[in-house]
């Protein structure tokens, strides 16, 4: 059963960050894409995360459909006005991308090329309607096309994040929602329980909410995440794990595969695993599920 | 100056419908000089609002009133006492005008009556036309003193672009290519060899792009 089915059906579905290249070898994330395949329900290919200059998540998910591998098409608002957006977007889908996930993307000022443009012409939710308006054989300017597509749509969700609103984050989703989202990944979750006001009043069945776990590289980067990333939840008991394991990279792996196993048992619809470049560690993730 | 344009009446009229009491706000300043938020400004708007409150049947309190700039605390504070005489206000200033009075008067409805356009300059009588976009890090001296952020339809930095006819943007036959007036200019200076030169990719980050701006002067600061 592909991604968008088992979506639909209420599936619980494994999706997996594959970071494309900065350059054209494309050889490491594809023997890394192969290895999981059969864990993996689709790949998720970041849109230049972090405002680094990369592969396109298009160029990505190509190589990789190419290999028969499915693949989730990320649509950023940072890079590309409303003319580019809709065109990839016809481009993705008659290449054969039937799921695409709306994102708004990092500032420059957070990747390798600070002085570049931003150009946001078109904001997340507006994003999400467009693409909706061409599945339903219409672009932006209201003209009808030649063919419509027929993407699965997804976007972000703040919900789970520290030192956000309840209230508000429930609406941000629904409006999300309501525009034509029918996925909604999280930002990475560490603690499951900050999710529990949001599963108290979202409907799953509606909208699927996939939370992402992060894999944790080391106890440094553990410390580097608290400190600088204050919105990520890492509690005390996660570094304390950590710094006392001998193994750490062993532990690393098993709190994600722990955390994935505790979202799955309390009835998301999946989870999205970002393993941030160290992809080769997705089956030892995966296997432990 | 900031140039800024009248906003149709029908639309300030729907900000303010449901107000018994409201304060028409003029600025001194550039909105004066381009005629639409000035002292003669607040008195048209606040006539055509009260002409209008009265077809409907309706008892609304207009007052007028207009600051030397609202873009300082000092000259805000003058309509302290006041600003609780009124539900709310329509401020003819630019939007800096409108915003720094909505941050003062926390409490007060601000509603904005101009259309605020860009930096530019008084061409002729009734005619302005943009000149800086406030990018940040100006590039004039390498343009022969016209701006083609501001005035070449794409922004580029080094033109012209294949759209460029007879003197004329792409765009529209009315708009003059920014390039050929930067051109036009080099040659009149006798500095074409400046032309020849490709000019650098534009640091963006001190634009808008990068986010809102700031100036710290520490030499001024109290
Ligand atoms: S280069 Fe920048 S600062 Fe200079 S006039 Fe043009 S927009 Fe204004
Ligand atoms: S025609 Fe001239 S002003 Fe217009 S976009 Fe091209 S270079 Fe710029």
């Amino acid at each position: 059963m592909g991604l968008k089915d088992k979506i639909e059906a209420g599936e619980f579905t494994i999706l997996a960050e594959m970071e494309p290249p900065k350059g054209v070898d494309v050889s490491v994330m594809l023997s890394n894409a192969k290895r999981v395949k059969d864990g993996v329900d689709a790949f998720v290919i970041p849109e230049m995360g972090n405002a680094v200059m990369r592969m396109s998540s298009l160029g990505g998910a190509m190589v990789l459909q190419n290999e028969g591998l499915p693949t989730v098409f990320q649509v950023c608002c940072r890079d590309r006005n409303r003319l580019a957006i809709q065109g990839d977007l016809l481009a993705a889908h008659a290449l054969g991308i039937n799921t695409v996930m709306a994102v708004i993307g990092e500032d420059p000022s957070f990747g390798d090329h600070h002085q570049a443009r931003s150009v946001n012409d078109v904001d997340l939710f507006e994003l999400i309607k467009a693409i909706d308006r061409l599945n339903q054989g219409k672009d932006m300017a209201g003209i009808e096309l030649a063919g419509a597509p027929d993407f699965l749509i997804g976007s972000t969700t703040e919900a789970g994040a520290k030192g956000k609103s309840t209230e508000v984050e429930m609406e941000e989703m629904m409006k999300r929602v309501e525009a034509g989202a029918r996925f909604l990944i999280t930002s990475p979750i560490f603690d499951p329980s900050l999710l529990d006001p949001y599963k108290k009043r979202i409907d799953l069945r509606k909208v699927a909410v996939i939370p992402t776990v992060m894999l944790l590289k080391s106890l440094g980067m553990a410390r580097y995440l608290v400190r600088n990333l204050p919105h990520l939840h890492i509690s005390e008991t996660i570094i304390d794990r950590i710094a006392r394991a001998p193994d750490k990279v062993r532990e690393c792996v098993q709190i994600a595969t722990e955390t994935v196993r505790e979202l799955k048992h309390q009835g998301f619809n999946g989870v999205y695993l970002s393993t941030l470049g160290w992809e080769n560690k997705l089956p030892e993730i995966i296997e432990g599920i | 100056m900031i140039v800024a344009d009248k906003k149709p009446i029908e639309e300030i009229i729907d900000y303010v419908k449901d107000y018994q009491s409201i304060l028409v706000l003029g600025c001194n300043e550039c909105v004066t000089v381009c005629e639409v938020g000035g002292k003669k400004e607040v008195g048209l708007l606040a006539s055509a609002l009260r002409m209008h409150f009265l077809q409907q049947g309706g008892e609304v309190n207009i007052g007028e009133r207009t600051l030397e700039r609202q873009c300082d605390h000092e000259y805000l504070e003058e309509i302290r006492d006041n600003i609780d005489h009124y539900e709310a206000v329509v401020s003819i200033a630019c939007g800096v005008g409108v915003q720094f009075t909505a941050e003062k008067y926390q409490t007060k409805p601000v509603y904005p009556g101009v259309n605020t356009l860009f930096m530019g300059a008084n061409e002729a009588r009734g005619v302005w036309s943009e000149r800086c976009q406030g990018c940040g890090q100006c590039i004039l001296a390498i343009s022969g003193g016209i701006c083609p952020v501001s005035r070449c339809a794409k922004r580029i930095l080094n033109g012209p672009c294949g759209g460029s006819t007879a003197g004329k943007c792409e765009i529209s036959k009315d708009i003059p290519c920014g390039w050929q007036l930067i051109i036009d200019r080099l040659k009149a200076l006798g500095r074409m060899d400046d032309y020849e030169k490709i000019n650098p990719i534009k640091n963006w980050s001190t634009e808008r792009a990068g986010g809102p701006r700031k100036v710290i002067r520490e030499d001024l600061k109290l």
